[in-house]
């Protein structure tokens, strides 16, 4: 089952469409792009929401409109989305869909798992390296589906200097602003931001547990800030002593860490470990050379083909 | 000390219905695990290998057959010798001719010594394999 054909036109058709998503991958939305937006120069926003909590997804959220049409925005009320109730986000949400010829948006539902996995990977991929290359990949989807982009507005990780540089990089052909709360000071990051926002929410609502792990819905693990009370409740109530959580928790916040160390089996890693205590070689020391000692033992040693392959002869178990 | 493998005619041994999974670390307790559920239910097929999670940490695996001729024991050890000197005897509780191998975000290869230790069979055949005169 995949939400590849579903259009999202409002937010029942938004809760089909993340139902049919796989929980434990990325999936990238594009709405339809509006002529409008290939026939005049755009302003496109990009913010995202649920980069804080230890669970859910993160989503990043793009939103697009003609700047010849920026009352638009001011028609919907956008504001900062974390500064709007639920309802009035939903209800914004719904809106942006209505006006569908007018404007466009899209999303990607970075999965807690993608996050965890980059986050505890060998060569560690930082969320700000997956923030910034969510944002990168809607910006190229935008551009290859056709939007005519003059002027591109972001909502920073880390400093908006070092990040808009890095963009202008990779898309010197457009404007780009690079700033903090850019979602409560330009209304398409804004759009962008509610988008993301309600995407998020709207996928904790849905979540499927394929850890059949009961009737657990939303209200039973909360907004998954660290500090909510029915987030904590949870990750007490349904820790795995073997695996852990259900992969809705992001294993690599501290908070959800720490739980598990209290409740969990603790599990030893074989190269994790290796890698922490690389010891010095054993040096010799020059006297050693020096000193009359015993031949050393003329123990059986057996050859370097076994003990690489930890392989040993049963007799001498 | 010797060690004694048993499996009689009358043993149970089975061959293994659930899959044999061969983790890069160490749970430390003796339980039922809910591997289907937490873990087979996420493994995915990628081009040459297959993908996990386990505690969020990724995970890349590869199915490892037991050679032809040979045949994969689980076996068990109901009591523990308090000395070193004691006789040791394992059962035979099932038996496998797959599984599958992961490692902590890298691809299982040569360079894996359980990999590697395979390469013994061939060579043991080579060296211990009595000479024909033709």
């Amino acid at each position: 089952m995949s939400g590849k054909d579903i259009e999202i036109k409002c937010l029942s058709s938004l809760n089909e469409y993340l139902s049919a998503c796989d929980n434990s991958v990325n999936a990238v939305y594009l709405s339809q792009i509006p002529q409008v937006c290939k026939d005049h120069p755009c302003v496109l926003g990009i913010d995202e929401a649920g980069r804080g909590p230890v669970l859910g997804p993160m989503v990043y959220g793009t939103a697009f409109c003609p700047i010849n049409n920026l009352q638009l925005l001011e028609t919907l009320q956008c504001d900062d989305s974390k500064a709007l109730t639920e309802e009035k986000r939903d209800d914004i949400f719904g809106k942006i869909g209505d006006n569908r010829n007018n404007m466009g948006w899209g999303i990607e539902v970075i999965s807690p798992n993608f996050i965890c996995n980059n986050m505890l990977s060998r060569s560690k991929y930082s969320l700000n390296q997956v923030s910034m290359d969510s944002a990168i990949g809607l910006i190229r989807a935008a551009k290859e589906g056709g939007v005519n982009i003059a002027h591109i507005y972001v909502d920073t990780v880390g400093k908006p200097e070092k990040y808009q540089s890095y963009l202008l990089s990779l898309f010197p052909e457009y404007k780009i602003t690079v700033a903090k709360k850019a979602d409560s000071t330009y209304p398409i990051v804004s759009a962008a931001s509610i988008c993301a926002k309600v995407s998020r929410d709207h996928a904790l609502q849905v979540w499927k547990f394929p850890e059949e792990i009961g009737n657990v819905l939303h209200k039973d693990f909360g907004s998954g800030y660290p500090g909510d009370p029915v987030t904590k409740k949870f990750l007490v109530d349904h820790c795995d002593t073997v695996f852990g959580y259900p992969q809705l928790v992001r294993f690599s916040w501290s908070t959800a860490g720490n739980a598990l160390e209290n409740t969990a089996y603790h599990v030893e890693w074989e190269d994790i470990e290796d890698e922490d205590q690389k010891k010095p070689e054993n040096n010799t020391s020059i006297t050693s050379f020096f000193k009359f000692t015993k031949q050393s033992s003329t123990e059986k040693k057996q050859h370097e083909f076994f003990n690489r392959r930890c392989l040993k002869s049963t007799t001498e178990l | 000390m010797s060690i004694r493998i048993q499996s009689g005619k009358r043993s149970t041994a089975t061959n293994l219905q659930t899959k044999l999974q061969s983790v890069p670390f160490k749970i430390h307790a003796d339980c039922d695990a809910k591997v289907k559920k937490y873990f087979e239910t996420y493994v995915k097929e990628k081009e040459n290998h297959l993908t996990a999670s386990f505690r969020g940490y990724p995970l890349k695996g590869k199915v490892i057959d037991v050679p032809d001729g040979y045949k994969g024991l689980v076996l068990h050890e109901s009591m523990k010798p308090m000395t070193e000197k004691e006789d040791r005897n394992f059962y035979v509780i099932h038996t496998f001719d797959k599984l599958t191998m992961w490692n902590w975000d890298k691809v299982p290869s040569k360079n894996d010594a359980m990999i590697q230790a395979l390469d013994w069979i061939d060579i043991a055949e080579a060296l211990h394999s009595p000479i024909v005169d033709e």
